[in-house]
């Protein structure tokens, strides 16, 4: 998934992703348990996260 | 008569549950899948944290916000916190809020009374900030320490960017509502059982569904575009702040647009901790004017132990951001945990910034611009249209008080 940099760092998108594949510190990024599933678009209060064109 | 709310934060949903009250039809559209705003709760490792406000209520059971809830009947049990507050000293002791005046020499103390009663009867100019007013009167460092948690934990703020003005108003509501409270169940089960009214009186309320544009026509507002339909109504309330809804229409008045464009959103921090042992053992504010970062912490599980999985205590601090820079901010604000609690076992849940588009308020306190727009039943509520002397969420309920009061609704 793509952050963009309208990222505050709300956690939203860490706490619903279902595959605890979130890391929030400033802003959010993705670990390697992320299969793209794209859960967190929908939380994301910004828009800030598109998926990976 | 038809009422449309755009967003279901604690400002949409309070105005919609009055006027579901008063014989509205009420829809509420929320772009998110979940409702509440930053006012719910967030479902993390078996704990409850929070979207964005702490679950906490700055004036418990006799403030505004719990005034309002009980008239629309909302079934919500706010646990008042014993004691409101406490300060942890410079060398670690922790003393009750009311006698920090004790810390200062008898001649400030004697001021300190004198001053506070003719500030509050004469108020100042709304251009001297809360810092030059506790500068104008006491050279007192522990004073302006004290001044820069109580906003930063409060406002989100330091003390030099309130006006002391909206700060006097705050202090008065302190004497008249007091302290804080933790409503059972987390800030969730506020926002949720608003939720309750309005669908009981027949309101809807849809999540995921984006308000696309508000309809205009001769300067009057006549309803909303949601996923390409048009939606009718009476008026229309937004809880998006006052930049957001100015940019689902056409707006044309210059002065209004100056007006909003130079609000500043207030900006924090907040660390969610987790224990096996209590760190503070009660759920009033623990005030840190001598961290460097951290205004203030509370364990909301000594109020409600449901917050948190069984055997596990939720404590959770506040910090104004300061720099532009968040993740240095929030190494200062750990490093000031570490400092607090240098003997205790926690961990860190996790950390959340709020700023710019999604702040901790739009307006920072005693800078909304109130309910009103230039398009006729066009109105605002919620973090940009907070009223006079409201901390954050009871702001926001003194604010959509304003608005009812302008309409007319009881």
């Amino acid at each position: 998934m793509k952050v963009r940099g309208d990222c505050v760092g709300c956690g939203q998108c860490a706490a619903y992703c279902p595959f605890d594949a979130i890391i929030v510190m400033a802003l959010a990024s993705m670990n390697e348990k992320c299969i793209q599933c794209g859960t967190c678009i929908d939380y994301c209060p910004l828009d800030a996260i598109s998926e990976e064109e | 008569m038809k009422a449309v709310i755009i967003g279901a934060g604690l400002g949409g949903l309070l105005a919609g549950a009055k006027l579901a009250g008063a014989g509205y039809s009420v829809e509420v559209f929320e772009k998110l899948p979940f409702t509440g705003g930053r006012f719910t709760n967030l479902p993390y490792k078996g704990f409850k944290l929070s979207t964005g406000a702490l679950h906490m209520i700055p004036h418990g059971s006799r403030g505004p916000l719990a005034k309002m809830l009980r008239e629309v009947g909302a079934n919500v049990i706010i646990i008042d916190s014993e004691p409101m507050a406490v300060i942890r000293k410079e060398n670690g002791e922790i003393i009750s809020f009311h006698d920090f005046r004790n810390e200062l020499s008898l001649t400030k103390q004697v001021k300190l009374g004198t001053v506070l009663a003719y500030s509050l009867k004469f108020r100042p100019n709304n251009d001297i900030s809360f810092r030059d007013w506790v500068l104008k009167y006491f050279d007192d460092d522990c004073l302006l320490k004290l001044a820069d948690s109580f906003c930063g934990w409060s406002l989100s703020l330091q003390a030099k960017d309130v006006p002391a003005r909206e700060m006097l108003e705050i202090i008065n509501n302190m004497y008249l509502y007091k302290g804080s409270g933790v409503p059972a169940g987390g800030c969730g089960a506020v926002t949720d059982a608003l939720c309750e009214i309005i669908k009981s009186k027949g309101g809807k309320i849809y999540t995921h569904s984006c308000v696309e544009r508000i309809i205009v026509y001769n300067g009057i507002v006549k309803g909303v575009i949601v996923k390409g339909n048009q939606i009718y109504a009476d008026i229309v309330i937004s809880d998006i702040g006052p930049i957001g809804t100015s940019n689902l229409y056409e707006c044309t008045d210059s002065e209004y647009l100056d007006k909003i464009k130079n609000l500043k959103p207030s900006k924090g921090i907040k660390i969610c901790l987790s224990s096996d042992e209590p760190l503070i053992g009660h759920s009033g504010v623990y005030f840190t004017p001598y961290a460097k970062r951290v205004n203030g912490i509370n364990e909301v599980t000594n109020a409600d132990p449901s917050l948190s999985p069984p055997g596990k205590h939720l404590i959770m601090s506040h910090q104004a951001m300061i720099s532009e820079d968040t993740r240095t901010e929030i190494d200062l604000g750990l490093l000031d945990i570490a400092r607090v609690f240098p003997d205790k076992k926690y961990e860190v849940l996790l950390i959340q910034s709020y700023s710019d588009g999604w702040p901790v308020n739009r307006a920072s306190s005693g800078s909304d611009t109130g309910n009103e727009t230039p398009v006729k039943d066009l109105y605002i509520v919620g973090d940009g249209a907070k009223g006079h002397g409201g901390i954050e969420v009871e702001g926001v309920a003194l604010g959509v008080g304003n608005l009812m009061k302008m309409m007319e609704v009881n």
